[in-house]
């Protein structure tokens, strides 16, 4: 789980005709976007950006539409050339690569899912997602046998022969993920794979695909405008806002700790209740004086779910333990703080 | 001072009084001369509820089309400076034209032609003779009074020509008046929303565009329809003396020096590239002749059995026997040669329109400024009549067949050539970016993905094309192409109605037929 697959380092994407020149002003002289427009006319796409996605991760990127998500993901196979910075794919730099390196890493090493799933719809079902591998030039029994299990792992068997306009909005998108699936990646990234189905889909969706990847075992990139759906897939969330990362953290971090004013803005509304963990709102052992004796226990990993659950029975606070060690307590009005985000007492 | 944003009150449509001030410096500024007059006219203008006029704007009436010049105001410059001139036309007629003037000349014809009657009566000498001529003499005497009579009559009605001129004249000056300030107000609104290109105020340049203008054409005209017997440079364009200009005095006129200019380049060109333009041909007449083996070559029955099934196949059993039929009136008129022949020279257009347009439609779809570059020729190719690029395809190509078909892509490849740069144009960015994503190269991208989503549209072109070459398939026989269109064209010349009309229903038949197949072939494809 410790190994990186993706890399990105200080990558900056800046569009227009003079974008050689803004990069170097912006590295020399280090001025901001609105210099940036109004020197060169210039608009910078994604500012500065880095992190690691370490393998069967799924880090998803959040952020408004124009916040330069799906810019940033596009750098990851090259589909968009950066201004400045380096990317890394399991140690080799990506924009070193020749054309047909490159080529032969996003037939085999990244599977790509499309907001607006991007099916051919001349082809069958099964054509769209052997499509990679007709690329690779795979013999048609093999890719038709690999189609066919990919279809299977997206619960799409005996739809293979359709063409895809026969098919729902949320079988497309399975399409899409078989499609993406079919050359087995190392890598899925995933262009607000769910945004344009119906939210109940949308939820069902989520699921299949969070049970699917823990069971392939791939590292995913996952962009989405939703913080929901940030927070229930993934393991880590980045934030964008303007082509900057604001912040990277795991969905609990990011709710109970939100960096900014926007990031907050954006965590309000989320129910922390699933979320929160014991041991981010615990306070030491000794800050309590009276006894401990007969309090309910709860492991540290519980959520504020469980421990409303244990605190309604009882007067005392709850122990919080690791193992057998009693590592804190959480008393009632810590609990109704940490309902409502961490709040200082 | 109170605080205006937070008293904002609720106040009743009728309770509202107008605010003068700032209207009225915005009309101040918007006519600078006159400012003052202008802002009680559009006063007045805007108080109005009736469509009636009401207000009288005296400079426009009295100075007519330079008040509007002045201002600015060009369509009413235009309009009635026109009708100004037909009114003064009228009184210029009256006053010193001469309308009786033709009426009195052959009157003084006339009486010329009696007196000589008179002369040839006094030298005959046999007394039938001299009655004759005086006979003769008197009739002339008496129609030259009646041609008198109507010379004055003529005459007297200048007086009704001047008066009509004047009133009409009175009419456009007062309408001018009383529409001045209307129509002013509109620039004015115009100049509100648009203030840097709209003009304002009262401009000396203006003016004196105007006067020039005026002084420019009102005299001549009116010289020109009052004055009988004008001076003839204003009767027809001085072509002899411009092209003297142009070339020296005794060297002939700017067109036949230009025509003969052209024609040697022309030739000259031919005879260069004779070699091109003969491996052209030649390649054209390859296609042409293996279609047309195949069409005339092959037994007859042979092929309309052939025609029948893909008829069948392409499009289903209606327009399989529609075919049969149209087939059976061409063989039995014994056009069945010649039909085949324009089978094969419609085939051998498209053929080569397909094969060169396609892959060009391709490149235009992939690359605008090559578009941008193609546009104008293919609008050309397509709105020049033909009848104007036969003259340089007989020149480079000969004629018959061959050139015939050069002449027939160049009207027929645009269609083709458009609908596939539109449909290659048309194919989701999406889909192309997914075909990238998976590593596909160009060439992979293009056969999977671009030509198979562009292909509805395609297809389309190609029927288009089809139904353009056939509609070249008469004119093409101007320069010695083939077929039925030669049948049609022999019909013509010699005024032959039955034979150019049967001639001309096989084309119609082999139109529809094709038409209906291919149009079959591609329902089919979609339904697919």
């Amino acid at each position: 789980m410790s190994e990186t697959v993706v890399k990105l380092t200080d990558v900056w994407k800046i569009f227009g005709a003079r974008a050689e020149e803004a990069m170097a002003a912006v590295q020399s002289e280090g001025i901001g976007k609105p210099e940036v427009l109004e020197q060169f006319q210039c608009v910078v796409g994604v500012q500065s950006a880095s992190f690691e996605v370490a393998r069967g991760e799924i880090f998803c990127i959040m952020g408004l539409s124009g916040s330069g998500k799906s810019t940033l993901v596009r750098h990851v196979n090259r589909l968009i050339e950066p201004t400045a910075g380096s990317i890394e794919i399991m140690g080799s730099d990506v924009s070193a690569m020749s054309d047909a390196e490159l080529r032969r890493v996003r037939a085999q090493q990244i599977g790509m899912v499309f907001q607006h799933m991007a099916l051919m719809p001349h082809r069958s079902v099964r054509d769209n997602v052997a499509y990679p591998l007709e690329i690779r030039k795979v013999s048609k029994s093999k890719r038709w046998a690999i189609s066919d299990h990919a279809l299977g792992l997206v619960d799409l068997t005996g739809y293979e022969d359709r063409l895809p306009k026969e098919l729902s909005g949320g079988m497309q998108q399975r399409v899409g993920i078989a499609r993406a699936l079919a050359s087995d990646p190392e890598i899925l990234l995933m262009d607000e794979p769910f945004s344009a189905l119906d939210p109940l889909i949308r939820l069902q969706l989520q699921d299949q695909f969070k049970a699917l990847v823990a069971q392939l075992q791939k590292t995913t990139l996952f962009i989405t405008h939703d913080l929901d759906e940030a927070i229930r897939i993934g393991h880590r969330i980045a934030i964008m806002k303007d082509g900057v990362i604001v912040q990277i953290g795991t969905p609990e971090e990011i709710v109970m700790n939100p960096a900014d004013d926007y990031v907050r803005e954006f965590v309000q509304g989320i129910s922390k209740l699933k979320l929160v963990k014991a041991h981010s709102i615990m306070q030491p052992m000794d800050s309590y004086k009276d006894s401990l004796d007969g309090a309910p226990r709860a492991d540290h990993g519980a959520d504020l779910d469980q421990l409303i659950d244990l605190a309604v029975t009882t007067e005392q606070p709850v122990v919080i333990t690791d193992g057998s060690a009693e590592v804190g307590i959480v008393t009632k009005p810590r609990l109704l703080r940490g309902i409502q985000g961490g709040k200082d007492d | 001072m109170t605080d205006t944003a937070t008293e904002m009150k609720v106040t009743a449509a009728s309770d509202i009084e107008v605010d003068r001030d700032a209207l009225d410096n915005s009309i101040r500024e918007f006519a600078v001369e006159n400012g003052d007059y202008y802002v009680g006219a559009f006063h007045k203008i805007h108080d109005a509820t009736g469509i009636l006029p009401n207000t009288f704007n005296t400079a426009a009436a009295l100075f007519g089309p330079l008040w509007s010049a002045s201002r600015a105001i060009w369509g009413m410059f235009w309009g009635f400076l026109i009708l100004e001139i037909i009114a003064w036309v009228q009184i210029g007629r009256g006053a010193w034209g001469n309308p009786g003037a033709d009426m009195t000349e052959r009157a003084l014809r006339q009486e010329a032609r009696a007196d000589q009657m008179l002369e040839k009566a006094a030298a005959a000498t046999e007394q039938a003779d001299i009655d004759r001529f005086e006979k003769l003499a008197a009739n002339l005497k008496n129609t030259a009074s009646k041609s008198f009579e109507k010379a004055d009559a003529a005459q007297a009605e200048a007086f009704g020509i001047m008066l009509t001129g004047l009133i009409l004249l009175l009419v456009f000056k007062l309408v001018q008046g009383f529409y001045a300030n209307s129509v002013y107000e509109k620039q004015y609104s115009r100049w509100r929303i648009d203030p840097d290109s709209t003009e304002s105020g009262r401009s000396t340049r203006n003016m004196g565009m105007g006067a020039i203008l005026t002084a420019a054409i009102g005299p001549l005209i009116v010289y020109k329809f009052t004055v009988s017997g004008s001076l003839p440079v204003l009767d027809e364009f001085p072509e002899d003396s411009a092209s003297a200009v142009f070339l020296g005095e005794g060297n002939g006129t700017l067109y036949a020096t230009l025509a003969k200019w052209m024609e040697a380049r022309i030739d000259a060109a031919a005879i260069a590239g004779g070699d091109v333009f003969d491996g052209i041909v030649a390649g054209v007449r390859t296609v042409l002749d293996a279609l047309t083996l195949a069409l005339n070559g092959s037994p007859w029955p042979v092929v309309m059995l052939v025609i029948a099934v893909t008829a069948w196949r392409a499009a289903g059993p209606r327009v399989a026997i529609f075919t049969v039929a149209s087939m059976a009136y061409v063989a039995v008129l014994g056009y069945w040669a010649t039909a085949m022949e324009t089978v094969a020279l419609v085939g051998a257009s498209v053929i080569l329109c397909v094969v060169f347009g396609i892959p060009l439609g391709i490149w235009f779809g992939k690359s605008r400024r090559a578009y941008r570059a193609a546009e104008p020729v293919l609008d050309l190719m397509q709105t020049l009549p033909a009848f104007v690029y036969l003259i340089p395809v007989i020149a480079f190509f000969g004629t018959g067949n061959p050139p015939g078909i050069l002449a027939t892509i160049i009207f027929g490849m645009p269609p083709v050539i458009r609908l596939t740069a539109l449909g290659m144009r048309g194919v989701p960015e999406s889909i192309k970016e997914a075909a990238d994503a998976f590593g596909a190269t160009r060439w992979q991208k293009l056969k999977d993905v671009e030509i198979p989503l562009a292909l509805p549209s395609i297809m389309a072109g190609v029927n288009q094309t089809i139904l353009m070459c056939l509609s070249m398939v008469v004119i093409i026989s101007l320069i010695g192409g083939g077929g039925l269109g030669k049948d049609v064209l022999e019909a013509l010349q010699y005024a032959a109605k039955g034979q150019g009309l049967l001639a001309g229903f096989s084309i119609l038949f082999l139109a529809m037929v094709m038409d209906r197949i291919v149009q079959g072939a591609f329902r089919r494809d979609d339904q697919k």
